[in-house]
């Protein structure tokens, strides 16, 4: 059994921790915080989540999450209608950052991940590992996606009064995708495919 | 034993324990090539700079309106605050506190958490390690979820669009807030936890 030295980041503390590891949660000796978590069936298990988010992306973002009706006018709203109604009023800015941080990051980080996993699961290295898991380390406090509906139920509940306020399909595609995203957080863990990138490179 | 007591250091990327070539190197990871350093360079400056840029940021979005909402009875402005009385007026109570708590708490306990870290810093405060790691941990774990208010003003806009019966427009103070949120994130960010944990050996030696 050898060990591998893994570095704290709060704290800055070498720990030592035997390899192969065990199962569950690792923590720093030093100032308790996690250095990460080892789960078995990590690669399976993020393939098949990021599978499920691509196809719940599409679905909500395909049909309107809430439509809204005063006195016989009805309006929709998905995730784009919002980028393109701030846009109209010249909102460049607030816009702009709508778009990054409920489209275009957390779909990137979606595409991501299956990019990275696919290939994983068949046993495969992708050339562009080292890039993904770069790009996904940077982009983590980027994808804003569980605020997102946060704002939509408070939306929800404001514009009650003001007229009938249909609750869409694609709501309850958001809601799954919000936990299947808060799933794949939990059960990432970069560690092990660092480790896998480099077994691979030792044994070229 | 801590890496830096080592010579080593760790990748921010991609957590490879890394050499260092000297007291106050950079080197480059050879696993991922990103520029490694044992810390974020100049972080107490820059997380400062960001710091207060963002409290500059915050006069304005809570003194300007939020949104303005057009009737055929007239115009109405609502800023944060004026949004949050008027919840609770009308009985809204969850909501007012969604509100309060997302756009004026937790922008507020960000700032304070940062401020009271980087003073503890500079005056060399070695106790409560744990309970600082602590706070900070929490400033990255909330930083986020101030964007509600900026999310609703613009589901708000998506679905009221009738005209001239009613229509929703955004205001300026949710650009100002928008900015607060984006720069109290990067100080976050910009924030070293280990230099916390240095302070120790400063006194030692």
């Amino acid at each position: 059994m050898s060990e591998h030295i893994v570095c704290c980041h709060e704290c800055d503390e070498l720990v030592a921790i035997p390899h192969p590891y065990r199962e569950g949660r690792f923590k720093c000796p030093q100032c308790g915080s996690l250095l990460f978590r080892h789960k078995s069936g990590m690669i399976e298990k993020m393939y098949a989540l990021s599978l499920s988010a691509l196809v719940l992306f599409g679905a909500t973002n395909y049909f309107p999450f809430l439509s809204f009706e005063v006195a016989s006018n009805v309006t929709e709203a998905n995730f784009f209608t919002s980028v393109l109604y701030l846009s109209k009023d010249g909102e460049y800015i607030l816009s702009l950052a709508i778009l990054m941080t409920t489209i275009v990051i957390p779909l990137l980080r979606i595409v991501l991940f299956l990019a990275l996993f696919a290939p994983l699961y068949y046993k495969h290295i992708p050339s562009y590992a080292t890039h993904t898991l770069k790009i996904l380390e940077y982009s983590t406090p980027w994808g804003m996606l569980d605020v997102f509906l946060i704002g939509v139920l408070v939306s929800l509940v404001k514009l009650v009064k003001m007229g009938s306020i249909i609750a869409g399909t694609s709501l309850w595609a958001f809601g799954v995708l919000v936990f299947v995203i808060a799933y794949m957080q939990v059960t990432y863990n970069p560690h092990q495919i660092w480790d896998l990138i480099d077994n691979n490179k030792g044994s070229k | 034993m801590r890496a830096i007591e080592c010579n080593v250091a760790c990748c921010s990327v991609c957590h490879h324990i890394v050499k260092m070539p000297s007291k106050k190197g950079i080197a480059i990871c050879p696993r991922c090539k990103e520029e490694v350093t044992y810390r974020k360079t100049n972080s107490i400056q820059h997380t400062w700079a960001l710091v207060i840029a963002s409290i500059v940021f915050y006069i304005p979005a809570n003194m300007l309106p939020m949104m303005h909402v057009q009737t055929f009875a007239g115009t109405q402005s609502d800023t944060i605050i004026s949004g949050v009385i008027y919840f609770l007026h009308s009985g809204s109570y969850l909501i007012a506190s969604v509100i309060f708590i997302a756009s004026i708490i937790v922008p507020i306990t960000k700032l304070m958490i940062l401020i009271y870290l980087l003073i503890s810093l500079q005056i060399k405060n070695t106790k409560n390690k744990i309970k600082k790691k602590k706070l900070y941990a929490l400033t990255e774990l909330i930083g986020k979820w101030s964007m509600v208010d900026v999310y609703v003003v613009a589901i708000m806009i998506a679905l009221v669009h009738f005209g001239g019966l009613s229509e929703i427009k955004a205001g300026q103070g949710a650009n100002y807030f928008l900015l607060v949120v984006i720069l109290t994130m990067l100080a976050a960010i910009r924030f070293d936890v280990r230099l916390i944990w240095d302070i120790k050996e400063d006194n030692a030696t």
